[in-house]
């Protein structure tokens, strides 16, 4: 956050980046259908609806909280909208609607986090289960599959010649949204200032408890969209939709270079995790690698990711070893 | 060390100093404390008595210098390590287990155990038992820590250093909590330990605790070590002498007060139950008035309550002449109150991020158009800040973590500045920053009164109060209990009100 | 004034004290209360409930969930949490399981095995929750995807049939004593000797340190990372029997066996008052807990209830009880810190 409109990308962005080339070097390697326009486009499709999970809870983590019941959150959604296109609502209708729904939902979480004072690991493990099985409740068993096309329409086609899946460009507005508001809006800056230090934060006048709840309820807002991009993609919308794709969105966060405990981390940082996750998972199955040895990558990743300050801490810990000792501060 | 002489010393601090970046704790230290003696440690806020005492405990590693125990040369790393030799802290806050019952606070980490691995809880129970029976506490050892009155606590942490095999029991402030009763039970407890060759090292600023039961005491002053001698040997006045007595540097700037505006700050009866109680004042427009008081009197309380951090549970505020309920800080910055609080590092600033950053955080709603952030007039604030209290950094870009302590103090001012406070609440200042830093802090504290805005001023320093305040508060206790003016008051006078037992006041 | 204050003094500490410990003693009761009224309920609203067959189908159902729960609560008590017990449990259900089928021979080693590799699992949990400083839940929930994951690499998608597991396994589960299954009893034995290891060994005892205090424990010359490595140990070992009682019971061994105990053991453990922030909180508690869910569970299948509301009811209880342990344990906080003037400056 340097300079007037200027940034220069850190070198972790680059590395992503970087990383991200290489995937995609290695899976053309792989496999001859890789080099092709419209199966990158289509690729992409693999991350939209995590991605917009991600950005709602990169702004939550960048507040030194977590908010793992977004994927229950976006399977809320998604029977939410089967139930609208059952009683034939259009769509521009049903949206705003699910949108406030899903708000809702996110700003529960952040009432219970920041106005009661409890633990958001507890809160949203609570949340996860029970916005899941509102899900179940409100859907039912079998799942729907019939929606109107209006429904279908931002999740399953494509724009430009039919190569640019609509649902990207949605993707593409809400980084660029979200983005612009963590790092060139005043809320953004109070966010990052709370979650580097949430008591001088307070002391200097941010109304911390509020820009929790606006946090956690913009996530579960950009989870209403995540589940209109799924029904689309998708074509149906049941209790448990998405279940287990937290994994991934936490991944994506955890590798974009968010600090886990708050204070720092950039937009773009999650967009390039997510589209080197998405080159990776492309990658893997166009080598016919199967689904779980998949999961398996992504732990893996999400590992490594979460080791690597620890990592570099002890490898500076061990040199501070070699030194003579210093003495601890008061 | 000769065996006669060692076999006489419980405990031998020789040539220890320890800095903290460019604030001296302690210089040079030496002093012996003697078996079987009660050994008073005094001395004024920041002389050096909490670091000696986390030195000798092994929270924190000295810098140089040595520590004998009997007459043995020792290196404690770890608390443990001390309490194994014999000797053990007792702190304010409490270092106990809440949801353990009292017998197994005592025997953490030393439990007795049956053959077959388990805890032997009958024993347990019955040693802790006489322990607390020994403090002459009618405890029951199976009752859990939470729940349990702060005496209680208090004992509960001396009955487990008295199950080691105690030699040196260091007590810090031990009585600052207690009502005169426990109070009394405590020093019958102390004098028991002392008859049967015990040592007890009793940090206090209660002088007529002192009287009472200390047998030597030793002085610090700014670090150093100014006396220790026979409790018989000096008096009060003395005691507080050597406290305090050092020149007035002349370093400071002297106040003239120009002519005092308006009131600002008005408070009535202000009270937070547990901290403060019936705490009445005002403050002018121009005017700086001096907040002084032992650590932990409740001077900082005070000013958080009236910044809104923890709202005061009785009393009346007026800010500008109208009546305002605290409620968070958020409120009182727009209502034109600021706070510079104590502990700059993690309170006042945030370390990692940059001045320019740290400077307009309050004020960046201000400065924005529709929310989006206005980036050229925060450098534009943050250079002239930077020019104006003379903060010695390269770009405004820098992280306010690569500053030095004097620098990174005038950001924070530069910071409450920006908010257009009409009174401003400034706590311990200038406290670990270099000397030139120090006289910058109160040139521009002194600008900022002569320009019209309300200064409070809470410090633990004498002569800097003295200097540059109007009007001196001495805060006891959590009671106002004295108010001087610039003319009358002097460093004695203000450390004995400070000092002051507070407990037979009348309401 | 003086004299008032001392004469204030009882009462306020006898206020104080009573409720504080009285919460704290609350916790195993409430669940016992709870319990029963859940019980009752359920008694009113079908004929089928309160019958002896019944109760021993719960039973059986909470048996095994027990001892993951008790489990959740090892690792609960010392301020962490564990999101990969279900595929902890899978796992070792899948290489044991997996394990006997070509080694019909196989005798008691085979829980030997079980134990083994559970261990090892929740070691590497505790490597990088203690000395990788990684935060729990993510660390946790890294090894839930990769466990699963190797669980899926190593069966290659294929399922462990019955038929390919040894007889004395399968039937011991069907065993009864007096009436009562076997499983109930071997998970019965389990947590009471948690139990009993927690509330009797100096060890268990620095695990409700570690997590009631962590600052304090320096000025004890406890070992953090030493114990709460133990504690995701212990959880791993406890998962890994579970999952091998999980694999007799059920026969087949899929892959996705045990996806969601995470959130079931947690939810137990919560309900049977193990606090979220560490430091208090019981195993037979925990065990309790499982049984009010498994209760719960019966309770809606006979009312026919669609098993979903399970996982609401999941959800909602840990929110709940979370809220109540916050609620408490400020109160215990409080009146750590005890008051300084309270008294003096009222």
């Amino acid at each position: 956050m340097k300079g007037r409109w200027a940034w220069k990308p850190s070198q972790w962005e680059m590395m992503l980046a970087i990383l991200t080339v290489a995937a995609g070097a290695w899976s053309a390697q792989l496999s001859p259908y890789y080099l092709n326009l419209d199966q990158i486009a289509d690729s992409t499709r693999q991350f939209i609806f995590p991605g917009l999970l991600a950005l709602g809870l990169m702004v939550v983590v960048v507040l030194g909280e977590i908010d793992i019941s977004l994927a229950s959150t976006l399977a809320v959604g998604t029977v939410l909208f089967s139930k609208f296109s059952e009683c034939h609502v259009q769509v521009w209708i049903a949206l705003p609607i699910v949108i406030g729904i899903c708000g809702l939902l996110g700003a529960l979480n952040g009432l219970l986090v920041a106005g009661l004072r409890l633990p958001s690991l507890a809160v949203t493990l609570g949340t996860m289960g029970a916005y899941r099985g509102l899900a179940f409740i409100i859907g039912s068993e079998r799942g729907y599959t019939d929606f109107d096309d209006s429904y279908l329409w931002v999740g399953s086609e494509r724009v430009l010649g039919d190569i640019l899946p609509i649902s990207f460009i949605l993707f593409a507005i809400a980084s660029l949204a979200v983005g612009f508001v963590m790092h060139y809006t005043v809320f953004g800056r109070r966010c990052f200032a709370v979650g580097r230090n949430n008591d001088a934060a307070w002391f200097s006048g941010i109304k911390v408890r509020t820009i929790k709840i606006r946090a956690y309820t913009l996530a579960g807002a950009l989870a209403a969209f995540a589940a209109l991009v799924w029904v689309g993609q998708y074509g149906s919308a049941r209790g448990d939709n998405a279940d287990g794709a937290i994994l991934f969105v936490v991944t994506a966060v955890v590798l974009g270079g968010v600090d886990i405990n708050g204070g720092k981390g950039t937009v773009l940082g999650v967009v390039l995790a997510l589209f080197l996750l998405g080159t990776i998972r492309n990658g893997m199955g166009l080598a016919n690698i199967a689904g779980p040895i998949q999961t398996v990558v992504l732990g893996g990743l999400l590992t490594v990711g979460v080791l690597l300050p620890a990592l570099s801490a002890s490898t500076s810990h061990f040199l501070h070893l070699l030194l003579p000792r210093r003495s601890t501060p008061k | 060390m000769s065996e006669s002489a060692s076999s006489l010393t419980a405990l031998r601090v020789a040539g220890v100093s320890k800095t903290y970046g460019v604030s001296r704790a302690l210089a040079d230290v030496s002093f012996d404390i003697l078996r079987g003696r009660v050994h008073a440690l005094l001395g004024e806020n920041g002389a050096g008595k909490s670091t000696l005492v986390k030195i000798i405990t092994g929270i924190v590693e000295a810098d140089s210098g040595q520590i004998f125990v009997g007459s043995k040369a020792v290196h404690f790393r770890t608390p443990i390590e001390a309490r194994i030799a014999g000797i053990a802290a007792v702190y304010q806050d409490p270092k106990l287990f809440a949801h353990l019952d009292v017998a197994e606070n005592i025997f953490m980490g030393a439990y007795p155990t049956t053959l077959a691995g388990t805890v032997d809880r009958k024993t347990m129970y019955e040693r802790a038992e006489s322990a607390l029976r020994q403090l002459g506490l009618a405890l029951d050892p199976r009752s859990l820590i939470a729940g349990l009155s702060v005496a209680e606590l208090q004992f509960v942490e001396i009955a487990r250093a008295l199950v080691a095999d105690l030699q040196l029991l260091i007590l810090d402030e031990p009585t600052s909590a207690l009502t005169p009763a426990e109070s009394g039970r405590l020093f019958k407890i102390i004098r028991t330990l002392r008859d049967k060759g015990k040592s007890v090292l009793l940090i206090t600023h209660r002088l007529e605790e002192v009287e009472e039961i200390a047998d030597d005491i030793t002085v610090l002053r700014d670090g150093r070590h100014v006396a220790t001698r026979p409790a018989s040997e000096i008096n009060r006045t003395a005691l507080v002498q050597m406290m305090v007595g050092r020149p007035i540097e002349t370093l400071f700037a002297r106040r003239q007060s120009a002519g005092l505006g308006k009131e600002i700050l008005r408070v009535e009866k202000l009270g937070l139950l547990g901290k403060f109680a019936e705490v009445s004042f005002s403050l002018r427009a121009g005017e700086i008035v001096g907040m002084a008081g032992l650590v932990g009197a409740g001077r900082s309380e005070i000013a958080q309550s009236l910044f809104g951090i923890r709202p005061p549970s009785t009393g009346r505020v007026y800010l500008n002449g109208r009546r305002v309920i605290p409620r968070d800080p958020n409120q009182m910055l727009r209502l034109g109150l600021a706070y510079l609080p104590e502990d700059r590092d993690s309170q006042g600033l945030i370390l990692p991020e940059s001045i320019v950053d740290n400077v307009t955080l309050p004020i960046v709603g201000r400065l924005a158009r529709f929310g989006v952030l206005n980036r050229a007039s925060e450098r534009q604030i943050a250079t002239s800040a930077i020019a104006t209290y003379d903060v010695k950094a390269t770009s405004v870009d820098q992280p306010v973590s690569s500053l030095s302590g004097g620098n990174r103090q005038k950001v924070a001012f530069a910071k409450w500045l920006a908010t257009k406070p009409t009174a401003l609440i400034l706590d311990e200042p200038t406290h670990g920053i270099d000397i030139g830093s120090k006289a910058q802090v109160h040139r521009i504290t002194i600008d900022l009164a002569d320009s019209g805005l309300g200064v409070l001023l809470i410090s633990s320093d004498l002569p800097e109060l003295l200097a540059i305040s109007d009007r001196i508060l001495v805060i006891a206790e959590g009671r106002l209990v004295s108010e001087f003016s610039r003319e009358e008051a002097t460093q004695e006078k203000v450390m004995m009100a400070a000092t002051q037992d507070v407990r037979g006041l009348a309401q | 004034m003086s004299l008032l204050a001392e004469k204030n003094t009882p009462t306020v500490a006898v206020q104080r004290r009573g409720f504080s410990e009285f919460a704290l003693r609350l916790r195993v009761s409430g669940v016992l209360a709870f319990l029963f009224l859940v019980g009752l309920i359920f008694s009113l609203l079908t004929p089928q409930f309160f019958t002896v067959q019944n109760a021993t189908a719960i039973a059986s159902n909470a048996a095994i969930l027990s001892i993951v729960a008790a489990a959740q609560a090892i690792v609960l008590l010392t301020r962490n949490v564990d999101v990969s017990v279900g595929s902890m449990m899978g796992f070792t259900a899948y290489l044991t399981a997996d394990y006997a089928s070509r080694h019909p021979n196989v005798g008691a080693e085979l829980v030997l095995l079980a134990l083994v590799i559970g261990l090892g699992l929740g070691m590497i949990n505790g490597l990088l929750v203690a000395y990788g400083r990684v935060s729990s839940l993510i660390a946790t929930l890294a090894t839930m995807s990769l466990y699963r994951g190797f669980t899926y690499m190593y069966a290659h998608g294929q399922e462990v049939t019955s038929n390919k597991l040894p007889k004395w396994m399968l039937h011991s589960v069907d065993l009864r004593v007096w009436g009562i299954p076997a499983l109930v009893i071997v998970c019965i034995f389990v947590v009471v000797l948690v139990a009993i290891f927690l509330r009797h060994y100096p060890i268990g005892r620095r695990i409700y340190a570690v997590g009631s205090n962590p600052l304090a424990t320096v000025f004890y010359g406890l070992r953090i990372q030493r114990v709460v490595l133990l504690a995701y140990g212990l959880s791993g070992l406890l998962c890994g029997f579970a999952g091998l009682l999980y694999a007799a019971r059920v026969g087949t061994v899929t892959v996705i066996l045990a996806s969601g105990w995470e959130m079931s053991s947690l939810a137990a453990a919560v309900i049977g008052g193990v606090s979220v922030t560490g430091g208090s909180g019981t195993v037979i508690g925990a065990a309790l807990g499982a049984l009010v869910l498994a209760t719960i569970d019966n309770g809606l299948v006979l009312l026919g209830i669609p098993e979903f509301w399970r996982m609401f009811i999941q959800g909602s209880s840990i929110v709940a009880a979370a809220a109540v342990d916050v609620f408490i344990g400020a109160r215990i906080r409080k009146s750590l810190q005890g008051q300084r003037f309270g008294r003096r400056a009222a």
